[in-house]
């Protein structure tokens, strides 16, 4: 099975954000990076995959030079090669603009399964591999805890809420989206940093994949949320509970 | 007959036949000895070179050698009785050296020490006196193995030893009794035939497993790494630590082949003392049988073969074992290299471990908390954040920074600072050492930490730190050497003993806040740490704080034999201990003392027997750092904060 992982840096969990100047992102000098959390859990179903069924990991990132160290960090776990979208406007794009470099560099490769984190870990869009499996033209399936590979294609085992859970077969290829704590993360070891020095390392500039596209949603500014504290509770049946949240939602928390 | 007057019986005469019967025999006995030393010194010669190996300074091995191997120190003051036996034993073969070469050479005709002469009589008589203090040693040692059994020294009862103190026992008999014979006399021939058959059959027994001890410790001893607990950095792109026999270098190999398999190492270890699979005699006796059936040059993984995964990592690195040895095997390199052959590869898969790992690859501590605790800690206690002006940079570690222990130690240690007028700071943000990754094995890791924090140590321009944790201070100082140079590091016990004379006296009634419960003062149990004791050194520093506090009692075990509290070695963050709790063992053993306060110097020991002393129900005694024991007595307007509730309990 030949799988993509899509997979992001982002600021540490532990960071200390702050607004830049400019109010429209944080700024990132003094930041420290990691890689997105879900994606590690996508990385490892895609490598558990590999054992299994054996086949080929890709790597794929976007995003400025210092996402190097998170793309060697998985070689270093064990993906075979790793793509490097070379793009340093990424907070400029929407879901829709990164999902298209993404999509275009995966159509190249032709493979059999793509598999993203569920969201990032700062935007939080949860969009991003619903949007690639669109552009591509394969199904896909989100909120992922366990994959299986069947003669057919996939079998694989969705979360949903109050401890549900579903299983769903699909035809391969398809893109998957992997959410966190549906397996065991294994550690980035000794050798494996030694032997991803030797794994292809493809640098691809977002030009080069012709996906210019303008954002269909622009980032206007960045704030922090005042903080206020204020606890109603709403009486009444449903309906009217609705009516009167809709009520305060318009005229006293403006926002609608 | 006079016995001043006795002298050795030399037989005269010995016929040609007689004279090649013993050249013969020698030869044999010369050949079976080399054919089975042989391929023993191929092995190890054969074995990958130590890198970073030097001779330099040559002073302190001439001195081990001399202090370790010819004065026998270690061997009679860690087990005195058996000790000072095979001290006599060992005396004897050395006082015995002329005799036998003269033994030779009288049956070759050539004897050159005149049994009647001043020299050779004194020499005789001399080594007379050794012969008897060896017959006694022997004789003992053969009662304490075959009759007496220790545990220690194995289950299976050893023929080969028991020929090999026969032999002994017959030369040292077969030589005193010469005294009471005649030259002429047919016993003397008897007797000197009798000598020198247990001689020659003596010496091809040598290489056969422990008693090579004899031909290879001396070397061991004089050729050890130097240093406590010695890491050989990793060399080149395909060195992982211990993985196959052809990671077994000369020193490891050297080591294997010295095993006395007397068991002092497992008579001291935590883990074998608690029911453990892990025995660090059988660590290295698993590596001489590997090098026996696989070689030094084998592809065949190390563990699994006489080396279990479960042992390897039920060490708590507390050093007992090195420390004990006789003859200078230095297990701590050599556990450790198991263990970074398996977390290197990726072989070793445990869920705390990967835990661990996963936690200190994303984040800053071990305890996988995010930074921003140790933030709002700061910011709470309002530390001065070090700037480069102040003399001390004052290093939380992953305890201090997190464990609401550690946390109220460092609190009492800063007020300990406050007010011996120490400027310091604290630095805006800290990450892991190291010490528990290094321990495991995970080198890839372990730099990655090392290289970053020696890079904030540099920018921030750190001089000098003092720590309240030993394995921050190891590490520190010793470890990052690998990777840079470290600036100076002090524990904070040494760091309160150097003023000791500014500390308030707890113990003359003057403190009111401290309870003299009389007759007396209270009693304070103090545990050395293995960081700071076995691996520093450092034992008079924290006594003499503790002194000030109240009437300082020792454990059973103490000092270079302080049990292990059970966390080091990484094993804190590992998962659930089979057999006892290694801390509970201890902290019965602190508890059986009497000592209403149980002192501590390592926030890793107050955390387990917090634990454990709460998991026994019943109130205990208190368990309090040295730094609180300080704090206490200190002016009341300080002291009023943190005040630690009987049990070791305390409100933040």
């Amino acid at each position: 099975m030949k799988i993509i992982v899509a997979i992001k840096q982002v600021p540490e969990r532990d960071a200390q954000v702050r607004i830049n100047s400019a109010g429209k992102w944080i700024e990132e000098a003094d930041l420290q990076f990691a890689m997105n959390e879900s994606d590690a859990y996508a990385l490892e179903e895609a490598l558990q995959l590999k054992e299994k069924h054996g086949g080929e990991v890709i790597v794929l990132t976007a995003g400025p030079e210092r996402v190097g160290t998170t793309i060697r960090e998985a070689l270093a776990k064990g993906a075979d090669r790793a793509i490097h979208i070379e793009a340093d406007d990424l907070t400029q794009r929407d879901a829709l603009g990164v999902a298209q470099l993404l999509a275009s560099a995966a159509k190249q490769e032709s493979p059999d399964l793509v598999l993203t984190g569920l969201q990032s870990d700062d935007l939080g869009y949860g969009q991003t591999g619903v949007i690639m499996a669109e552009l591509m033209g394969v199904p896909h399936a989100s909120l992922i805890l366990h994959v299986d590979k069947t003669d057919t294609g996939l079998t694989v085992k969705r979360e949903l809420e109050e401890g549900w859970f579903q299983n769903i077969e699909l035809p391969l290829p398809a893109v998957l989206m992997i959410q966190s704590g549906g397996t065991k993360l294994r550690y980035a070891t000794l050798m494996g940093i030694k032997k991803a020095k030797t794994k292809e390392f493809r640098k691809v500039s977002a030009s080069e994949l012709g996906a210019a596209g303008a954002s269909t949603a622009v980032l206007e500014k960045i704030t922090l949320p005042q903080k206020q504290k204020s606890t109603q509770i709403i009486p009444g049946s449903a309906k009217e509970a609705a009516a009167t949240l809709v009520e305060k939602l318009k005229f006293e928390v403006r926002v609608l | 007959m006079n016995i001043l007057s006795a002298t050795l019986a030399e037989p005269h005469s010995f016929s040609p036949w007689e004279k090649l019967l013993l050249v013969a025999s020698m030869v044999a006995s010369a050949a079976l000895f080399c054919r089975r030393l042989g391929p023993i010194l191929k092995r190890i010669l054969k074995s990958r070179k130590d890198p970073n190996f030097s001779l330099a300074p040559v002073g302190k091995r001439v001195w081990d050698f001399f202090w370790e191997v010819l004065c026998q120190a270690k061997v009679i003051r860690e087990r005195p009785l058996p000790g000072l036996a095979h001290a006599f034993v060992f005396w004897g073969f050395c006082a015995f050296a002329l005799v036998t070469v003269n033994h030779i050479a009288v049956g070759l005709g050539v004897g050159f020490l005149d049994p009647h002469g001043l020299v050779g009589g004194f020499y005789f008589y001399f080594a007379a006196a050794f012969a008897i203090a060896c017959a006694v040693g022997i004789f003992g040692l053969f009662v304490r193995r075959f009759v007496v059994r220790p545990r220690w020294l194995g289950g299976k009862v050893s023929y080969e030893s028991g020929v090999i103190a026969l032999l002994i026992f017959l030369l040292m008999v077969t030589y005193l009794a010469a005294f009471a014979v005649s030259d002429a006399s047919p016993s003397a021939r008897i007797l000197w035939w009798t000598h020198t058959l247990s001689l020659l059959i003596f010496l091809p027994i040598i290489p056969h497993t422990k008693h090579l001890h004899l031909v290879l410790s001396p070397a061991t001893i004089f050729l050890s790494r130097g240093g406590f607990s010695k890491i050989p950095p990793l060399v080149g792109d395909e060195d992982f630590g211990l993985v196959a026999g052809t990671d077994l270098t000369q020193l490891v190999s050297l080591q294997a082949y010295s095993c006395v398999e007397c068991g002092r190492c497992s008579e001291h270890c935590p883990a074998t003392n608690t029911g453990k699979e892990l025995n660090p005699k059988e660590i290295i006796l698993g590596l001489r049988s590997y090098l026996n059936e696989f070689g030094p040059t084998s592809q065949e993984s190390l563990i699994g073969k006489f080396n279990s995964m479960t042992a390897d990592f039920q060490c708590t690195t507390c050093g007992s074992c090195e420390y004990q040895c006789p003859v200078g095997i230095e297990h701590l390199p050599i556990l450790i290299g198991l263990r970074r052959g398996a977390v290197n590869t990726g072989k070793w898969e445990d869920d705390h471990g990967a835990k661990l790992f996963l936690a200190l690859e994303r984040g800053s501590n071990a305890l996988g908390m995010g930074a921003l605790e140790r933030d709002k800690f700061i910011q709470k206690q309002q530390f001065p954040i070090f700037d480069g002006t102040q003399e001390y940079c004052l290093w939380l570690g992953c305890m201090g920074g997190y464990d609401p222990k550690g946390r109220e130690i460092i609190a009492d240690f800063a007020r300990v600072m406050n007010y011996l007028g120490t400027s310091y700071g604290v630095l805006r943000k800290e990450k892991c050492t190291g010490d528990p990754v290094r321990r495991l094995g995970n080198d890839l890791l372990f730099q990655q930490l090392a290289e970053s924090n020696l890079e904030a140590l540099a920018q921030n321009k750190v001089k000098k730190i003092v720590s309240i944790c030993p394995h921050c201070v190891r590490t520190i100082q010793e470890d990052w050497k690998e990777f840079g140079t470290p600036p100076e590091i002090e524990h904070h016990s040494e760091f309160l003993a150097s003023f000791a004379d500014k500390l308030p006296n707890q113990t003359d009634g003057r403190v009111p806040q401290v309870p003299v419960s009389g007759p007396g003062n209270q009693k304070i149990v103090f545990h050395d740490p293995c960081y700071l004791g076995r691996y520093r050194n450092v034992y008079d520093e924290p006594r003499a704080v503790v002194s000030l506090a109240g009437e300082l009692v020792e454990a059973p075990r103490s000092h270079q034999r302080s049990f292990c509290c059970g966390a080091g070695g990484g094993l804190a963050f590992l998962g659930e201990e089979t057999g006892d709790r290694v801390s509970h063992t201890r902290a019965k053993e602190l508890v059986a003392t009497g000592a209403s306060i149980i002192g501590t110097a390592c926030p890793f020991c107050n955390t387990m027997f917090r634990d454990a002393l709460s998991a026994t129900g019943k109130a205990g005694p208190q368990l309090l750092d040295i730094a609180q024991l300080t704090a206490r007595g200190l002016p009341s307007a300080n002291a009023a904060i943190g005040v630690t509730t009987p049990g070791g309990s305390s409100r933040e």
